[in-house]
């Protein structure tokens, strides 16, 4: 790729420029920054990032107004990082739309791993047609197959249904709301306990290890991520 | 004497002879000296001198023995006076009816004069309890803790009866003796299970030497009393008053104190709540940059520029320098609100305190205007203490100021203390926020992102622990600007010509 990936990163904190800025640019990234919500808003509006990097707790707009407000004229990636205590923030902003979420601190390996993620995926959170393998996993999304050393695995169809969710996601995490009205309907928004026992069961039939789940994985109080390679 | 003398008025059903002896010893001088005066004197002279005895007596002696003196002066008066004299019998039918009226006059002049002494007394004695009640509500009004309120109630029931009182309050391991004599340390085991009786059951139980009464709140048994065996008080209004005033103060002072200690628990969680709060909010953005920025070194080692390889390692100098400061200021905060400080007291320039507390301070090109005074008393206190809390009201000033303008540092004394005044020419302190500057993690709306919100309550922690004080003026002039000003007490006033 010639173009160089434009990151915009949304953060008050000087200091946090400093070393993104650095690291974006070391990994062959162009950064642009901003200070604000309104700030962020000028910027996407105006030049088009290819993934938003933004911080909660902005001092002049809540980030859930700032990703309402994007999400209007903006189909991108957007990463989200938080801290500890913004859980409900963090869930609002995934629902919103929100690709991902990293919490401070953070490393730069993670965080440049979860920014490939969200641009691989172009913010198109449509079902990928054709086949998935994700280790020794075969995918197989239109037909509704899954094999798993070549072998057929048996899936009920809620559990197809749930799979083919996680999978859609690429990596993102999907929000338990998310899964449970996409799978179950909107009446069984907070029915998490479906959740837990259909994906011990998937994890049963498709992980090696089903309690310590290498595809499968859980984001606490949050929801599931897909994961092809770990 | 008239002690006794008055008791025995007091209750008429014992019978001391003394008053008695008195009154008839009044009637029998008047006799004399009208026996002595018999020519000179008519009969009604010596009538009169004979009533002015009873009179004496009943007001002296009280009613009985006044009624007494009448009958006496009575068969006296005929005996020596009315003819014919040396007998009981009366010649002229005149003089009957005299003796008749004189009799009658004497025994009542006797009996209402004691009458009127005898309500006087009573009037008196009451008016003695209510005065002693209202101390006694007064000291117990006043007492704060448990321990005072037991410690008075104690010392107004000896005092009211002349015996010693002890008050045992309930403790950990059963009843344990909160007031009384200093002497009396321990009770005897008789004594201990006579008090745990009243105790439990709420009633008057009377032990080999000490007698116990319970004392009764409104909301339960708060303790019992104990008197000495034979004490008679506590059947007394003024006793059972005192008893009953005892054990509402004790209740009251259980209560205020769990009241005080609610309140210093919550306060204590408030606190809890904030330091969590400050934490995660600040500790955030430093460690990220810590270890961002040192992740970033350690992957793209090779491929950063130079200047962008120096730019991350200071950032992480920088914020590990801030984190510093924050552990710093959450320990002295600590440090604060558990009451650990000890300061030591030393004759301290205030002037050396300062400019120790400059040369630590990070003034970043700012210009320190010093204004201090040539002479100056030394004031006891801990230095170090003083310039740490210097040092926090300098950056605060230096936080809350724009670029470039000076700050000001002033030392000078009055006649009481020694002050140091900082000023800065910030925006000023909203006048809703001037109380509050001083709590923990209070920050001024939009002000003071990079400091921990904790500097001025360290400052004023460390001050008063000192002895000293501080306050914040502002707006100083018609822009803005703030001052902080500290005192520290001198040991001795300097006299005004001195300073």
């Amino acid at each position: 790729m010639s173009l160089r990936r434009r990151i915009l990163v949304v953060d008050d904190e000087p200091q946090i420029h400093r070393f993104l800025t650095a690291a974006l640019d070391a990994a062959g990234y162009d950064p642009i920054r901003a200070d604000t919500g309104a700030a962020a808003l000028r910027e996407i509006a105006a030049r088009a990032p290819d993934a938003v990097i933004l911080d909660l707790g902005l001092p002049d707009l809540d980030g859930r107004e700032v990703l309402t407000k994007a999400r209007a004229f903006y189909a991108g990636p957007v990463i989200v990082l938080s801290a500890r205590h913004q859980e409900s923030e963090k869930i609002d902003v995934l629902d919103l739309g929100a690709d991902d979420y990293l919490e401070k601190p953070f490393g730069v390996g993670e965080f440049l791993a979860r920014l490939r993620v969200a641009l691989r995926r172009g913010g198109n959170a449509e079902l990928p047609d054709g086949l998935v393998i994700a280790g020794e996993l075969e995918i197989d999304l239109p037909l509704r197959t899954v094999r798993r050393g070549g072998v057929i695995v048996r899936l009920s169809p809620k559990e197809f249904e749930l799979l083919a969710r996680l999978v859609a996601g690429r990596g993102k995490v999907i929000t338990q709301p998310q899964l449970l009205t996409a799978v179950w309907g909107p009446a069984h928004k907070n029915d998490t306990q479906y959740l837990r026992v259909f994906v011990g069961q998937l994890r049963r039939k498709l992980e090696a290890v089903p309690a310590q789940p290498r595809h499968l994985v859980t984001e606490p109080g949050v929801g599931y991520r897909f994961i092809a390679e770990p | 004497m008239m002690g006794s003398f008055d008791r025995a008025s007091g209750f008429p059903g014992r019978l001391k002879p003394g008053p008695y002896l008195g009154s008839l010893g009044l009637v029998a001088a008047a006799v004399l000296i009208a026996q002595a005066a018999q020519n000179q004197f008519s009969n009604a002279t010596i009538a009169m001198l004979l009533l002015l005895a009873v009179l004496l007596s009943a007001s002296v002696f009280g009613a009985l023995p006044g009624m007494l003196g009448a009958g006496v002066a009575g068969l006296a008066y005929n005996f020596f006076f009315l003819a014919p004299t040396g007998t009981f019998a009366i010649r002229h039918g005149e003089d009957v009816l005299a003796f008749a009226v004189f009799f009658a006059v004497a025994l009542i002049t006797g009996w209402l004069v004691g009458r009127v002494r005898q309500t006087a007394r009573q009037t008196l004695e009451r008016s003695q309890a209510i005065t002693k009640l209202l101390s006694a509500s007064r000291d117990l009004g006043a007492a704060a803790t448990v321990e005072d309120a037991a410690s008075t109630t104690a010392l107004h029931l000896s005092a009211a009866t002349d015996g010693p009182t002890i008050v045992l309050l309930p403790g950990d391991g059963g009843l344990t003796l909160a007031a009384g004599p200093a002497d009396l340390t321990s009770l005897s085991p008789s004594a201990a299970a006579a008090a745990e009786r009243a105790w439990t059951k709420g009633e008057l139980v009377t032990g080999e030497d000490w007698q116990f009464s319970p004392l009764e709140g409104l909301g339960g048994r708060v303790g019992v009393v104990g008197q000495r065996s034979g004490a008679r008080l506590n059947l007394e209004p003024i006793g059972q008053a005192l008893i009953q005033q005892g054990a509402l103060a004790i209740e009251r002072a259980t209560l205020s104190m769990a009241a005080s200690e609610n309140l210093a628990l919550r306060r204590a969680r408030d606190l809890q709540v904030a330091l969590l709060n400050s934490v995660s909010h600040d500790f955030r953005t430093p460690l990220a940059t810590v270890l961002g920025s040192s992740t970033t070194l350690l992957k793209y080692d090779a491929s950063l520029k130079p200047s962008v390889r120096r730019d991350l390692l200071e950032s992480i100098a920088e914020e590990a320098k801030r984190l510093n400061r924050y552990v710093g200021d959450l320990l002295d905060m600590g440090r604060v609100e558990g009451r650990a400080l000890t300061p030591k007291r030393e004759a301290t320039d205030a002037r050396v305190v300062c400019e120790a507390a400059l040369s630590r301070l990070d003034t970043r090109g700012r210009q320190i205007v010093r204004r201090y005074a040539d002479r100056l008393s030394l004031v006891q206190v801990d230095p170090i203490l003083v310039e740490q809390a210097v040092l926090n009201v300098l950056e605060n000033a230096l936080a809350h100021s724009p670029d470039g303008a000076p700050l000001s540092i002033a030392v000078e004394e009055d006649a009481n203390g020694v002050l140091i005044a900082v000023d800065d020419q910030g925006c000023g302190i909203p006048p809703g926020d001037l109380g509050r500057v001083f709590e923990p993690f209070h920050r001024v709306e939009g002000t003071g992102r990079n400091s921990s919100g904790l500097g001025l309550s360290i400052a004023r922690g460390f001050i008063e622990a000192v002895g000293g004080r501080i306050a914040a003026v502002s707006p100083l002039t018609a822009v803005g600007g703030s001052r902080f000003l500290m005192s520290f007490p001198k040991q001795r006033s300097t006299p005004a010509e001195f300073l």
